[in-house]
Formats: C-alpha cells, sequence, structure tokens
C-alpha cells in the first residue's frame, strides 16, 4: 500500500504547483464565470444544453487530456520515469496510480465545475435535476479518459495531439455523422451516464448498457494495455 | 600524454615538439549566399518540416492524416457528382443541394486546421527553443527577425497548402465533370478569387495566432493545449454570451473569436449569408471582419517578431 | 568474438581474473550480446563477466556505454545473444531491482523533491522496511546532509549527482551499475565517491561504471572494459593489457650515471628496438618487456653504471586507451 501512495504522492507532486495548473483552474472557472454572466443578465439558459456544450465538450476533455498525458507523459519524456521503472514493482501498479491521479485531478476540477455552473444556471427542477445527473457522470468521464489518455502516453510521446485528434474529430464530428461510432466515444458514454440519473434532460447519450459496456472496456482495457507496453518500454542511454 | 623532448641528430640543443594530426579541417573563403538566401532556405525548410517532410517517417503521420481529413469531403463531393451525372438529371439536384462547396467548405475543414496548427507549431517553434539551438540561428547571416518571419511565412504557406488542396480538387472536379467544359469553367472560375481570398485570410489568421502562442514556451504540451484553447473557446463563449447578454454587449465577442471572424470573412468573400447565428446576430458590416482579422495579423507577427528579438538565446 | 587483427590483446574475457573468487556465479555475465537499432549498431557483439569489485566501462562517447549499461539494468532488450545479472535476465525481470542500482547518465531527478525525500521514494518503493533511515543513512553516506532538505531544482550539477548516487543506494544493492558518474562532480567529491565505491566494493560488491576521463578509471577501476564502436576492444587489468601489446614498442625513461654508456650496452640486446639520448636522459623503446625487466639490472652492471631511476612512459591507460581506440 505503501506503494501506491508513495507513487501516487509523486505524481500528484509533479501535475500540480506548475504554471499548467493555474490555466487549468481558469478553464474549469470558465463556465462558472459564462453562468455567472448570464443570471446577471437575467436570462435563464437551457441548463443542460449549456452544460453540455461548456463542461461536457470542452471542460472535461481539455481538463482530461491535460492531466491524462502529463500524468505519466511527462515524466517518460524529461527522463525521470528511470526511477519509477528500476524498482521492484508491477508495472501495473504504476499505471494504475497514474489514472488513478489524473482521474483525481481531472474531476476535482470538472465536478466542482458542472455543478457551480449547473446549479447558477438555476432552472428550476429540470435545471436541478440535469445538474446533479452530469456531476457523477463528469466524475466517471474523468476517470475513462484518464484511462485512455494514460495508456497512450506510454505508446506515444505524441498523446497530447492524439487524444486532441480524437476528442475533436472521433468524438466532435465522426460520431454526429457515423451514428455507429458513437459507442466508442466516452463522451457519448458520459451523456449515457447522466441519462440514467435524469433521462428527461439527458437525452441522446448511449444507453446505460451500452454506456457501462464502455466504461469497462476503457478503463480495464487502458491501464492493461498501458501496464503491458509499460512493461517493455525502452529507455535508451544517451550514449 | 607527456611531450618528450626529441633530440636531433647532431646532438643539438632539443627542441619541444607536438603533433598536430591534419584532420582534413578546411577553412572556406568562396563565396557565401547571404541573408536573402538564409531566409529562404528557412522558409522552404519550415514549410517541408509541416508535412514531415526531411523528418523521418513517424513525423510525417499526423500532419498526413490530417491533410487527408481534410481532402476527404471535397473527393468525396467530387465522386458523387461525377456519379450522379452519369445518372443524367439526378446530377444538377446533387450539386446544388450538396452541402460540401466551395463556401462552406472553409467552416468543414476549420477544426481540422486547428488541429493541424495546434500539433505543428509548437514543433516549429518548440524544438529549437529546447535544443537551444537559437543561438546557432542567430550567429549565421540570419538576423532575429528574420527567424521570425521565415518561420511565419513557411507556417502559413503550410496552411495556405492544406486549406486550397481540397478547393482546387473540387474546382478541378466540378469542372471536368460538367458536360459542357466552357459551362463548367464559366461556372467554376469565378468562385476561385473568394477561394484565394479566405485561404490566405485563414490562413494567415491561425497561423500567425498559432506561432503567437507557440513561441513562448519550449515544452510542446503547453502550446498545443493553449492553442487549441484559443481556437475552442472563444466561439462558445460568444455563443453563450449571445444567449445570455443584450446584443450591445455579445456583438462584440463575436470579434474576439477567430473561427467565427473567418466564418464572417467566408461569408463577406463569397457574398453570402452567414451560417453561424452568432455572426448573423451581432450583424456587423464584412468589411468589419477583415479589418480585425488584418489587426490580428499584424499584432500576432508584432508579438512573434518581438518575442524573438527579446529571447534569450 | 575477439578482434581479429591483433591477436596479441588478451581478450578471452569469460575467463575470470585471478582477483575473483574463482567458482562464484560471475555478478553479471555477458555471451555474445548486441544491440541494434534499425541499420546502426551500438553493441556490437560483447561477451564477458564480471564479480565483485569495480570495474570500468571505458570508450569514447558513442561507443555504446549506456547501451550496455541500460541492457544490465534491464531498460532495453538486447538484439541479440544472452545477458544476465545475479543468474537472472535483466529484461521484463522487475523483482530483479532489488539487487541493482543503477545511476543514470540524464540529469533529470523529479526536482520538486528534497534530496532526501528522493532518496525516500526510491526506498519507499524498494519496500524496504524502515525507507526514512535507509534515506538518511544515503544521504550521509554521499555527503549530501547539509542540503538534504532543500528541493533538487536549487541543486549544482555535482549535488544532483550525488542525489541519484544517495538514490540508487538506499536499498544496498549487490551490484551498482553507474554511467558517467563523475559528471559535474569537483576534485574533492570525485575524491570522495572514489573512495566510497571502492569501500562498497571491498564489502564485495559489483561495481560497473562508465567513463570516458582516464583519470578516473585508473584511478578507481580494478578492471577495465574498453569498448570502441560497440565492440570490446579490450579487458582486464590495464597494465596488463599494455603488457600485452607486444607489437607496440614500450619506452622506458631512464637516467643514469652513465647514459651513453648504457645505451651502447643496451643497443647490443635483441629486446631494444632504439635509445635515444636527450637532455640527462635515456630513452629506451624496447619489445619484449619481460626480458629487458629482467636483464636491465644486469647489462648496467656489467657496464659499471649506476641507475638513478627507471620508469616507463607510456604505461598509462591513456596511452593504452589511445592506442586501442586507433586502431
Amino acid at each position: 500500500m505503501t506503494i501506491f501512495i508513495t507513487l501516487v504522492d509523486v505524481t500528484l507532486r509533479g501535475l500540480v504547483g506548475r504554471r499548467r495548473t493555474v490555466l487549468l483552474v481558469l478553464l474549469a472557472m470558465l463556465p462558472i464565470g459564462l453562468a455567472l454572466l448570464a443570471r446577471l443578465g437575467g436570462e435563464a439558459p437551457d441548463a443542460a444544453a449549456a452544460l453540455d456544450a461548456l463542461v461536457v465538450r470542452i471542460v472535461l476533455p481539455l481538463i482530461a487530456l491535460v492531466f491524462g498525458t502529463a500524468a505519466l507523459g511527462a515524466e517518460i519524456e524529461d527522463g525521470t520515469a528511470v526511477y519509477l521503472l528500476t524498482k521492484p514493482i508491477a508495472r501495473l501498479h504504476i499505471v494504475v496510480a497514474k489514472v488513478v491521479v489524473a482521474a483525481l485531478l481531472t474531476a476535482a476540477l470538472v465536478a466542482p465545475s458542472a455543478l457551480a455552473t449547473g446549479l447558477l444556471m438555476g432552472g428550476g427542477d429540470e435545471g436541478l435535476a440535469a445538474t446533479l445527473a452530469v456531476t457523477p457522470a463528469v466524475i466517471i468521464g474523468s476517470l475513462l479518459y484518464a484511462a485512455a489518455f494514460v495508456a497512450v502516453s506510454v505508446v506515444t510521446t505524441r498523446a497530447l495531439v492524439i487524444g486532441l485528434v480524437y476528442v475533436v474529430i472521433w468524438e466532435g464530428i465522426l460520431a454526429g455523422i457515423l451514428v455507429g461510432t458513437r459507442i466508442f466515444s466516452i463522451r457519448e458514454a458520459v451523456l449515457g451516464f447522466a441519462g440514467v440519473l435524469a433521462p428527461d434532460a439527458w437525452e441522446g447519450g448511449l444507453e446505460a448498457a451500452q454506456a457501462v459496456g464502455l466504461a469497462l472496456v476503457v478503463v480495464i482495457g487502458g491501464v492493461a494495455l498501458g501496464a503491458r507496453r509499460l512493461a517493455v518500454h525502452e529507455i535508451r542511454g544517451g550514449d | 600524454m607527456t611531450a618528450d623532448a626529441t633530440p636531433r641528430p647532431g646532438g643539438d640543443p632539443p627542441i619541444p615538439s607536438g603533433s598536430i594530426y591534419d584532420l582534413g579541417y578546411r577553412g572556406y573563403d568562396g563565396p557565401r549566399l547571404g541573408r536573402r538566401h538564409a531566409v529562404g532556405a528557412l522558409f522552404t525548410h519550415t514549410l517541408l518540416s509541416c508535412y514531415g517532410i526531411g523528418r523521418g517517417g513517424r513525423a510525417k503521420i499526423i500532419p498526413f492524416v490530417l491533410a487527408g481529413i481534410a481532402v476527404l469531403p471535397a473527393v468525396i463531393a467530387v465522386g458523387l457528382v461525377a456519379l450522379a451525372r452519369q445518372a443524367g438529371q439526378a446530377g444538377e439536384f446533387i450539386t446544388d443541394a450538396s452541402p460540401i462547396r466551395y463556401e462552406t467548405y472553409f467552416e468543414i475543414v476549420g477544426q481540422i486546421v486547428a488541429l493541424f496548427c495546434a500539433a505543428q507549431a509548437p514543433e516549429l517553434l518548440g524544438r529549437d527553443q529546447r535544443y537551444s539551438v537559437l543561438s546557432l540561428y542567430f550567429s549565421r547571416a540570419l538576423e532575429r527577425t528574420d527567424y521570425a518571419i521565415a518561420k511565419l511565412g513557411g507556417f502559413v504557406v503550410a496552411l495556405l497548402a492544406l486549406v486550397l488542396a481540397p478547393q482546387i480538387i473540387l474546382v478541378l472536379g466540378l469542372t471536368l465533370s460538367s458536360p459542357d467544359l466552357a459551362e463548367g469553367l464559366g461556372e467554376n472560375l469565378p468562385k476561385v478569387p473568394p477561394i484565394l481570398a479566405q485561404a490566405v485570410t485563414l490562413s494567415a489568421v491561425f497561423g500567425s495566432l498559432s506561432l503567437a502562442i507557440a513561441a513562448f514556451t519550449p515544452r510542446r504540451a503547453y502550446a498545443t493545449a493553449g492553442i487549441i484553447a484559443s481556437f475552442i473557446i472563444p466561439p462558445v463563449v460568444a455563443e453563450i454570451a449571445r444567449e445570455v447578454t443584450s446584443r450591445d454587449i455579445s456583438r462584440w465577442f463575436v470579434l474576439a473569436s477567430p473561427p467565427d471572424v473567418i466564418g464572417a470573412t467566408n461569408a463577406f468573400f463569397f457574398d453570402i449569408r452567414p451560417d453561424s447565428s452568432v455572426i448573423a446576430a451581432a450583424r456587423h458590416p464584412g468589411e468589419l471582419y477583415l479589418a480585425v482579422a488584418a489587426i490580428a495579423v499584424a499584432a500576432c507577427t508584432g508579438i512573434l517578431i518581438r518575442r524573438y528579438q527579446r529571447i534569450t538565446a | 568474438m575477439t578482434p581479429d587483427r591483433r591477436t596479441t590483446v588478451a581478450t578471452s574475457s569469460s575467463t575470470p581474473t585471478p582477483s575473483r573468487a574463482p567458482g562464484q556465479a560471475p555478478a553479471i555475465e555477458l555471451d555474445h550480446v548486441s544491440r541494434w537499432y534499425g541499420n546502426v549498431v551500438a553493441v556490437n557483439d560483447i561477451s564477458f563477466s564480471l564479480g565483485p569489485g569495480v570495474t570500468g566501462l571505458l570508450g569514447p562517447n558513442g561507443a555504446g556505454k549506456s547501451t550496455l549499461l541500460h541492457m544490465l539494468a534491464g531498460l532495453l532488450r538486447p538484439s541479440a545473444g544472452r545477458l544476465t545479472v545475479a543468474g537472472e535476465p535483466a529484461w521484463r525481470n522487475p523483482s530483479l531491482y532489488r539487487r541493482i542500482g543503477l545511476v543514470p547518465e540524464r540529469e533529470a531527478v523529479h526536482a520538486f523533491l528534497t534530496g532526501f525525500e528522493f532518496a525516500r521514494m526510491n526506498a519507499r518503493l524498494q519496500r524496504l522496511p524502515d525507507p526514512d533511515a535507509a534515506a538518511a543513512q544515503a544521504i550521509r553516506t554521499v555527503d549530501l546532509e547539509s542540503a538534504a532538505h532543500r528541493q533538487i531544482g536549487t541543486y549544482s550539477k555535482g549535488m544532483r549527482q550525488r542525489a541519484k548516487i544517495a538514490g540508487a543506494l538506499v536499498h544496498e544493492p549487490t551490484i551498482l551499475l553507474l554511467d558517467e558518474p563523475f559528471n559535474g562532480m569537483d576534485p574533492r567529491q570525485r575524491l570522495h565517491m572514489i573512495a566510497l565505491l571502492r569501500a562498497m566494493a571491498a564489502e564485495g560488491r559489483t561495481i560497473l561504471f562508465s567513463s570516458h576521463i582516464l583519470e578516473e578509471v585508473e584511478r578507481l577501476a580494478d578492471e577495465v572494459l574498453v569498448i570502441h564502436a560497440g565492440r570490446l576492444a579490450a579487458s582486464g587489468d590495464f597494465r596488463q593489457i599494455r603488457r600485452l601489446m607486444t607489437d607496440r614498442p614500450h619506452t622506458f625513461r631512464i637516467r643514469s650515471s652513465d647514459d651513453r654508456a648504457l645505451a651502447a650496452a643496451l643497443v647490443a640486446q635483441s629486446a631494444v628496438f632504439g635509445v635515444e639520448l636527450s637532455d640527462g636522459r635515456l630513452i629506451a623503446r624496447i619489445g619484449d618487456y619481460g626480458a629487458f625487466t629482467a636483464a636491465l639490472a644486469g647489462t648496467a652492471k656489467r657496464a659499471a653504471v649506476s641507475l638513478y631511476e627507471v620508469a616507463p612512459t607510456d604505461d598509462s591507460l591513456e596511452s593504452v586507451f589511445a592506442y586501442l581506440v586507433r586502431r
């Protein structure tokens, strides 16, 4: 257990407390700011639509992308991963710890953002239901994205760009055009989970069974893939 | 290694000796191409390396995949039209109703261009900063400003290629597949000036903005995230501002959103009504967007140049 | 595979040298190990075995030292051959890390950790029962106590090196691999580290360190492995290696009571290739080291010359290395 805590501790300290965290906090506060603007303007927008457009489509994937690719990727890139790899611990432990930290940090920023934005937007009972449904959904989404992006960051150093292409093109464009690909979209799964809790507010996501299925595949598959690739990860010397 | 004294024959006093091995190093006294050539070389190198050319296999994957996706709708559209014309009358209907047209193409491809910028701009500027080779560049005939301009020029031209390729395919495809070539030319050629104008505007704005962001950090990840944020977030902000605040305030948010500005110039050049409700609601004259685009390009270029004038190499 | 051109250099490196305990399984064993990246061969068919003591891995930049060390540390897979550390293959064998410590060449360490925290992190990840004590001990050993509670980001290069070494020592490994460990250290720190490594080797540990700085290797290593362009050029005690290079004349500097007379006497011997007289000294170039040294005293006596100083002038590791590398 100490191993796990040690890994979490060092990853956490490596990710937090940098310029990047400040920027991500600002990003997470953006929807709150806009919601505030809305309230002051006296309008009562559709809470679910706003949450979807802002939090689920932008804030969640972007923050997850930065934390997910940096949790292990930054150490691999700057050469400090060697101190974790030359230890008698299973590669699986390392990957799990990284995923957990990335997911926790993402959720720590996105969940309050979703909650505060939704509450500010108001919208009566329906709005409240939508908000309370989407908050746990984005927490699950944080875990899914984290698992996926950590796995990709073991495979390639360009994980951030590839993750971006996935979010913008696969989730953004393709899932709209080719309906069949929705079942492979984490965003659709998040909407599906929200839909389980508040079906009226959140239509259009995956069915509950599909969402759970995708979640299991992504988490288990991502962690397993990451662990396997880390086990054969090679570190060249400088010479 | 001790340099032993070598005695000379005849018993003369020994002279300390050493050896220098001629490794074949030669100085160069010939003519040197000057500053213009240096700038040209850096421009060409930048342009090629945007597509990974000259850098090995793996660097080509992302740019070529994105370019392929950008070109794909054009290829599909031309294919469909060609097939439709073979079917006869239905052909006219399809070309008119197709969502893939010159006017709409820039919007279709806009997100791809944003991704391309986010992926490649950090590569162009970040690697030189990270590996401290700027001092090597600046000790040549190349001035600091030249470096910035050459990089900007190369990147903008690379974006032009990305944006024009599908349009060229569309123009050629639609012209060649029309039953009467003269008629086809007559229909499609007049579209070329607006296409070029919009392509230049889009490339200049997106290119200069991306480079201005990428110039400030050697870490690829920060730059990528910053660039993509600058493309994705302002439109959403503008959209929401339109919904929640009064018209007089919200119409100015549009001007701070690069994709919307480009969408508006698109409408201006092609002389159509803008698709986006945000732009329509803002009710600015098209020339204003063009002016904003020009100012943005100038400002970003200025930021880029200033950054490289001040950067410690 | 021994280099075939100059067979005078003994590279039958699978025979342990006398300083190792005979009959003990070697701590490190390589059997025709190669590693290539596409067309580039970084390590080319290398075989050797090591036991307790300090061995220096010597070679110019790009020779393959880091590649070799990383393969031994289980961070690279050998493209061919068999590589065992403490009897087990190193690749994909995390449990082996209880017994191995690696000090990599790259400077990067977690800059936000203090020296002590870094050592403790290593101790915890090594599953030690008392990580704090082990970390403190390691910090003490590398003489980093005064700065132990500052962030590594504030350290000088030499301090960072010592922090890395502390991290590799926490679990008291039996096999220690160091890649250019003296980079950035000032002479005092270097001497301290040399003393430390010698002490550890005396305890029975196997220490393999790489360097391209000859003085360090000369001072620290019992044995050397000379590696050049991926191939093993020589192994063993470097003085012994020198002696084996019989096709290259040894040079001796001799001061005596009558150089000229001695010179005349020496030239008569077949072991002597040439003599030079210069500046109060006699330089003798000889072929057969053993024969010459055995006969020198007698020759001098017969010529009624007193010997004041007899010193080999090119018996340094530098000259050996230069010779090997130039091939």
